[in-house]
C-alpha cells in the first residue's frame, strides 16, 4: 500500500490536466480535495446524528474512514460523466455536485428530494449530474452502470463512468457478467471497489482467497491496481488516468481502494463483530488526517483556515438540514406517480 | 400491401423496419447476429446493418438485460432477446429489480425504454428447459408491460408498438406459432396497442379468455361446441399487463359465464387474476362457476412425447372444460 502522492502531485503541478473540471494546479488541487473530504466527512456525520436523533426513520450506510477513496476517485469527473453509487455512498452525489439541500432532503424522505421520497435515505441519484438512484440490490446498480457505459460508448460520446461498490459486491454473479461485458467492448467505465474489509459482517477471508480484488481484473481483460485507499492524492492520480484511459477509448481499469469503514454497515449494527484494535488501528490512518498533514507540511493548511473551511461547511450543513426539515412530505396522493412513463 | 407471411417473418420485418426508421434501435443477444438466431428471428438483420447495430453477447442473461436498461438510460432504444424463457432467471434481477423500477424509484427521474423479446412455450418437444412460458412472473411487477401475439398481424404491430413505448416491454414469442400463425401483414408501418384485447369471436354463451398460443385451440373448441348449441365468444388478450379489464368484464356481462385458458401452470397464473378480477368486479352477473383450463402444476414440460401431451392444454380438454361450463 505504498503511497505515489508525492509523484502524483509533482506531476499535476506541471502537467495540465485535460480531464473536464478544472482542478487548478497542484496547490488548487489538493486544498479542493481537502475541502471535499472534509464536507463528505462532516455531511455524513451530520447524517448519522439526524438519524439518532430520530429525525429520519429507514436507515443509514456511513462512508466515514472512505472518504479519499470516494473523493479520489470522483473528484476530476466531468459534469457530464456519471456516477453509478452504491448504498454506501451518498456522499458521491456531493462530490458530482449535489445541492446539499437535496442530499438532506433525501434523508428525510422528503418531496424536495430528486425522487420525491421514493428512494432510501442513502440511495441516492440526482439525473441533473447523472448519478444513477441505487436499488438496495448489491452489484445491480453496477450492472446498469455498465449499461450506462455501453450505451455512452454506442453514442460515440466521450463521456465516462465511475461505478463504486464494496468488497462483497464482487462475489456476485452480477459482477462477473458485468465486468467481463466491459471487458469485451473496452466500455468508458472505470470500477472502483472500495474494500473495507467487512462485507457487512463477513469478513475478507470468508469473501474471497484473493489477496488483491484487482487481481480480478485479469480475467477481464483490462488492468487492475491495488491502492491504498485512504491517500486522497494516490486514488486521484490513479482514478485520474482510469478515467482518462476510459475516455480515450481504451477501455476499463478496475481500482480496488483498500480502506475501512469505521461504523457498523448501517446505523442500527453495532458491528461487534469487529475487533476492536482492528478499528482503532484503522483510525489512526484517518484519510482526513493523512491529507491534513500532507498540506500543512507543504504550507497549504494552516489552523485559521482549517477552522474557516470547517465553519464554511457547518453554515451550509444547517441550512441544508433546516431545507430538509421544513419540506414537506409527499402527499399520499403521488404513490402511484412514476410507474409508467406517458407516451 | 398486405401479404401472407409467418409470424416470425413479421416479427423480422418489424425489427427491421423499425432499425430503419429510427437509429437508436438496436438489437442484442445471443446468437442473434451471425446465426440470425436459434429460430431466425434476427435472419439478415447483421447483413443489413452490421455488428454496431446486431451485436451477439456474452452467454449471460443477466447482462444482457442491465446493459440494455443501460443503454436506453441514455436515449437508446434497445431490443434485447431471451433465447428461450427458461433462461430469463439469471435476469430477474435487471427485470424486476432494475427496469421494473428505475422509473419508480427516481420518480421519473431516469427511464427505462427496452424491449425484451422472450421466445416461450412448449408442444414441440423441447423438454423441461426450452418450453417454458413464464410470463406470469412479470405480471406480477408493474413497471413492466406484458405482451404475447397471437397471429402474425399482431406480432409485427406489437412490436413495433413495444418497440417505441417508453416503458420496459416484454414480448413472449410462442415457438410453435413462428411458422404456424400465417396471415396477412401490411408492409407498412402500423401498430397494435399494448393493453387492448382483441375479440376474436363473437357470441353469446359464454366467454373464453385467452391468449398466445392457446387463442388458436380456442377458436377451434368454439367451433366444435357451437354444432352442440354452444355460442362461445374468444378474448384473446393480447397483453397480459396492462390487462384490458374493460373487454373481459363488458363480454362476461354479456355472455355471464367464463373459461380462462393458458398454457402455463395454473397456480397464481394469469387465470387466477382474470378469475379474481370477474369475481370482484362482475360476480352478480355470473350464472356459473369461472372455469380455469392451464398447464398443470407440474414443475415443467417434460420430455418424453406421452408425458408432454398429458401436460398441454389441447382442444380436447378446452372442450371439455366448456362443456362443464355450458351445464350451469
Amino acid at each position: 500500500m505504498a503511497s505515489k502522492s508525492g509523484r502524483a502531485v509533482a506531476e499535476l503541478e506541471t502537467e495540465k490536466s485535460d480531464n473536464g473540471r478544472k482542478n487548478g494546479n497542484g496547490r488548487e488541487l489538493m486544498l479542493g480535495l481537502y475541502k471535499m473530504l472534509v464536507k463528505c466527512r462532516m455531511c455524513d456525520e451530520k447524517a448519522r446524528i439526524l438519524f439518532r436523533q430520530g429525525k429520519y426513520a429507514g436507515n443509514f450506510y456511513s462512508g466515514v474512514g472512505q472518504e479519499a477513496a470516494e473523493v479520489g476517485a470522483a473528484y476530476s469527473l466531468r459534469e457530464d460523466d456519471w456516477i453509478a453509487p452504491s448504498h454506501r455512498d451518498w456522499t458521491a452525489n456531493i462530490i458530482k455536485g449535489a445541492p446539499l439541500n437535496l442530499c438532506f432532503a433525501q434523508l428525510f424522505g422528503k418531496a424536495t428530494s430528486p425522487d420525491r421520497g421514493k428512494s432510501t435515505p442513502a440511495h441516492m441519484g440526482y439525473p441533473p449530474i447523472h448519478t444513477i438512484t441505487p436499488a438496495s440490490s448489491i452489484a445491480g446498480q453496477l450492472a446498469v452502470g455498465t449499461g450506462v457505459a455501453f450505451g455512452l460508448k454506442k453514442l460515440g460520446r466521450d463521456t465516462v463512468v465511475v461505478s463504486f461498490f464494496g468488497d462483497g459486491a464482487t462475489s456476485l454473479g452480477g459482477f462477473h457478467e458485468a465486468l467481463n461485458f466491459a471487458g469485451v467492448h473496452k466500455l468508458p467505465i472505470v470500477y472502483v471497489c472500495q474494500n473495507n474489509l467487512w462485507a457487512e459482517s463477513v469478513p475478507l477471508r470468508l469473501q474471497t482467497a484473493l489477496k488483491d480484488l484487482s487481481d480480478r481484473a485479469k480475467a477481464y481483460g483490462f488492468p487492475g491496481i491495488s491502492l491504498d485507499g485512504n491517500d486522497v492524492m494516490a486514488v486521484y492520480d490513479a482514478a485520474t488516468r482510469a478515467i482518462a484511459r476510459a475516455r480515450a477509448g481504451e477501455g476499463p481499469t478496475f481500482l480496488e481502494c483498500k480502506t475501512y469503514r469505521w461504523y457498523g454497515h448501517s446505523e442500527i449494527d453495532p458491528a461487534k463483530y469487529r475487533m476492536k484494535e482492528e478499528v482503532e488501528a484503522w483510525k489512526k490512518r484517518d484519510p482526513l488526517v493523512l491529507f491534513e498533514k500532507v498540506l500543512r507540511d507543504k504550507k497549504l493548511l494552516t489552523d485559521e483556515s482549517k477552522a474557516d473551511i470547517a465553519k464554511e461547511i457547518t453554515q451550509e450543513i444547517n441550512e441544508a438540514v433546516e431545507f430538509a426539515e421544513q419540506s414537506p412530505y409527499p402527499d399520499a396522493s403521488e404513490l402511484a406517480d412514476h410507474i409508467w412513463a406517458q407516451e | 400491401m398486405p401479404r401472407n407471411i409467418t409470424m416470425i417473418e413479421a416479427i423480422t420485418e418489424a425489427m427491421a423496419q423499425e432499425m430503419e426508421r429510427d437509429d437508436r434501435v438496436f438489437v442484442m443477444g445471443e446468437d442473434i447476429g451471425l446465426s440470425g438466431g436459434v429460430f431466425k428471428a434476427t435472419a439478415g438483420l447483421y447483413d443489413k446493418f452490421g455488428e454496431e447495430r446486431v451485436l451477439d453477447t456474452p452467454l449471460a442473461e443477466g447482462n444482457i438485460i442491465a446493459s440494455a436498461i443501460g443503454a436506453s438510460m441514455v436515449g437508446l432504444r434497445p431490443i434485447a432477446e431471451i433465447q428461450f424463457a427458461d433462461f430469463i432467471t439469471p435476469a430477474m434481477e435487471s427485470l424486476v429489480q432494475q427496469a421494473s423500477k428505475i422509473r419508480y424509484r427516481s420518480a421519473g427521474g431516469y427511464g427505462c425504454s427496452l424491449t425484451v423479446r422472450i421466445c416461450c412455450g412448449g408442444g414441440t418437444g423441447g423438454g423441461l428447459y426450452h418450453s417454458q412460458e413464464n410470463a406470469s412472473w412479470f405480471v406480477h411487477e408493474p413497471g413492466l408491460k406484458v405482451v404475447m401475439p397471437s397471429t402474425a398481424y399482431d406480432a409485427k404491430g406489437l412490436l413495433l408498438a413495444a418497440i417505441r413505448d417508453p416503458n420496459p416491454v416484454l414480448y413472449f414469442e410462442h415457438k410453435k406459432l413462428y411458422r404456424t400463425a400465417k396471415g396477412d401483414v401490411p408492409d407498412g408501418d402500423y401498430t397494435v396497442p399494448i393493453g387492448k384485447a382483441e375479440i376474436r369471436r363473437q357470441g353469446r354463451d359464454m366467454t373464453i379468455v385467452t391468449y398466445g398460443y392457446m387463442t388458436g385451440l380456442c377458436l377451434e373448441a368454439a367451433e366444435q361446441m357451437s354444432k352442440n348449441g354452444v355460442d362461445a365468444e374468444v378474448i384473446d388478450l393480447r397483453t397480459l399487463s396492462p390487462l384490458d379489464k374493460e373487454t373481459v368484464l363488458d363480454s362476461v356481462r354479456k355472455t355471464s359465464k367464463c373459461l380462462v385458458v393458458h398454457e402455463d401452470k395454473r397456480t397464481l397464473g394469469i387465470g387466477g387474476e382474470i378469475s379474481a378480477i370477474i369475481a370482484e368486479e362482475a360476480f352478480d352477473d355470473l350464472d356459473g362457476p369461472i372455469v380455469r383450463i392451464t398447464g398443470p402444476d407440474i414443475p415443467a414440460i417434460p420430455f418424453a412425447p406421452p408425458l408432454e401431451h398429458a401436460w398441454m392444454v389441447n382442444t380436447e380438454k378446452i372442450v371439455a372444460g366448456m362443456e362443464k361450463l355450458a351445464a350451469y
